[in-house]
């Protein structure tokens, strides 16, 4: 499926149609999930009788910004050929996009026999993920919204303390080796595992005013170090995100 | 006199109380909202979908299937998503699981961005420094990561639409080794920094990558991709499984 040089005047006055409708109503719908999204927290950080400075919230957004900021362009742009103009809207509103959202995409393509890359493929694409939407939602309030939070009420206190302590390893140790299995980039791995070791184990001991710029660091040196060490006949072209 | 965080008493924006201010019904009003968004955006794409259709040759019967296979192929990563986001609940809450990881982002880029938002702020999630406060900026830079991604595809559509050839001409070498050096280099980093934390940590990480790898690794083997959603799933519940065990004596079980 590729979508690159979309020109809506192929598909007819329908298609202009669609690519309209999806355009302006994909903007106007995800603007307003950016503001409800971002009105929660700022809601309790000013209005909910939390002592938070607005410095507080500019240092930990500069902090997550110089970590993922790269990660913020470079997966709407290789996301584009495969998803088309109508589904980006959708897919980073609704999220889970590798996991979830191709393969349903993709399976509604097969069984309709769409060819990749035509019009019958992009409205199966675009029919397919409302399809996913609507399953998603269903299955968070259910199992999370209402399942969820009755299990969390029911558990003993300690088990509560015990996922809160340790939720955070649990998640990072997985996290870890799905990047770097879903990367394929093995001189990548070691130099961004030699760095991370070098910053948390010997630079934040040493300075630990440092910590708060850790990850930074350890980004911007891996970076620059696997930029410096490329393999000069890397294939590039691996998709890039974990979910 | 400056304290550090986790010797304050617990009062005030100091309250360790995080899931009574998580719980805040403003925050369920906006998860309301976003699901809201969602579903409006849908019925929408669907109608204009259902408009565009007999120019493609596209059957009612076609349209049908499209739904009903996305909606069947969803089952299993939703609920793969769901078991990871519950693990999630005690230390986030339900409205802020279900909008950034349930919805809009991930696992993996919300619980990194609420680390570092914490690390920013002098405190770690989940411990005696987790205060109100700490958990409000960590929603916050959840909540502003999720947003950048939504700014960034509403500016880079149209752009793209268009065919801009400015875009595509980045080197794409490039393109390969510098967001791969970002992700792995974040998560290395985060990742290795919860080891010096206790010996508990350091089980609860080798066991969480062990299990997600032994996933991938009979994913690949035996041609289940199921294993490879649900990987990050059984990882938490194996990791966590193991922390309990190892800490019972000390939490009184």
């Amino acid at each position: 499926m590729t979508y690159t040089t979309t020109a809506p005047a192929s598909g007819g006055t329908a298609m202009a149609d669609f690519n309209r409708t999806t355009s302006r109503w994909g903007q106007i719908t995800m603007i307003a999930g950016l503001l409800i999204s971002v009105a929660g927290p700022l809601y309790l950080a000013f209005a909910s009788g939390l002592d938070i400075a607005p410095a507080q919230l500019w240092v930990a957004f500069a902090a997550v910004a110089a970590t993922f900021g790269i990660i913020w362009i470079v997966e709407p742009l290789t996301y584009y050929p495969v998803l088309g103009p109508a589904a980006m809207y959708q897919a980073f509103m609704i999220g889970n996009i590798s996991n979830k959202l191709l393969p349903a995409a993709l399976i509604a393509q097969t069984n309709i026999g769409a060819k990749p890359g035509s019009k019958r493929a992009e409205l199966a694409a675009v029919i397919a993920i409302c399809g996913a939407a609507a399953v998603h939602l269903v299955s968070l309030a259910v199992f999370v919204g209402l399942l969820g939070s009755w299990l969390i009420s029911a558990i003993p206190s300690s088990l509560l303390l015990v996922i809160r302590l340790y939720v955070l390893p649990a998640v990072l140790g997985a996290v870890l080796v799905q990047a770097i299995v879903s990367m394929k980039q093995p001189r990548t791995t070691v130099i961004a595992l030699v760095v991370s070791a070098v910053v948390v184990f010997g630079l934040v001991p040493l300075a630990p005013s440092l910590t708060m710029v850790s990850t930074a660091i350890t980004v911007l040196g891996t970076i620059l170090l696997a930029w410096f060490f490329r393999a000069k006949t890397a294939a590039p072209g691996a998709p890039v995100h974990i979910e | 006199m400056h304290l550090p965080l986790a010797l304050q008493p617990a009062a005030g924006s100091g309250s360790q109380d995080v899931l009574a201010v998580a719980n805040n019904p403003v925050l369920w009003t906006c998860v309301a909202g976003v699901f809201g968004v969602i579903i409006i955006q849908s019925v929408i794409f669907l109608k204009a979908a259902r408009r565009a259709a007999p120019a493609v040759d596209l059957s009612p019967a076609e349209i049908r299937t499209s739904f009903r296979s996305g909606a069947v192929s969803a089952i299993g990563p939703s609920l793969a998503v769901s078991l990871v986001a519950v693990a999630l609940l005690g230390l986030f809450g339900a409205p802020a699981v279900l909008s950034r990881i349930g919805l809009i982002g991930s696992a993996a880029y919300d619980v990194s961005a609420a680390g570092i938002a914490a690390g920013s702020m002098g405190a770690k999630l989940g411990d005696a420094s987790y205060t109100q406060s700490v958990f409000a900026v960590a929603f916050f830079a959840m909540s502003i990561g999720g947003a950048m991604w939504m700014l960034a595809t509403l500016i880079l559509t149209p752009v793209l639409r268009r065919g801009d050839a400015k875009i595509r001409a980045i080197n794409p070498m490039a393109m390969a080794i510098v967001p791969a050096a970002a992700l792995i280099g974040a998560f290395a980093c985060l990742g290795l920094s919860e080891l010096p934390k206790s010996g508990i940590h350091v089980l609860a990480f080798l066991v969480s990558a062990a299990v997600m790898g032994l996933c991938l690794l009979l994913a690949r083997m035996l041609r289940k991709s199921w294993l490879r959603e649900w990987g990050l799933g059984f990882a938490i519940l194996g990791a966590l499984g193991a922390a309990y065990l190892a800490a019972g004596p000390a939490v009184g079980l």
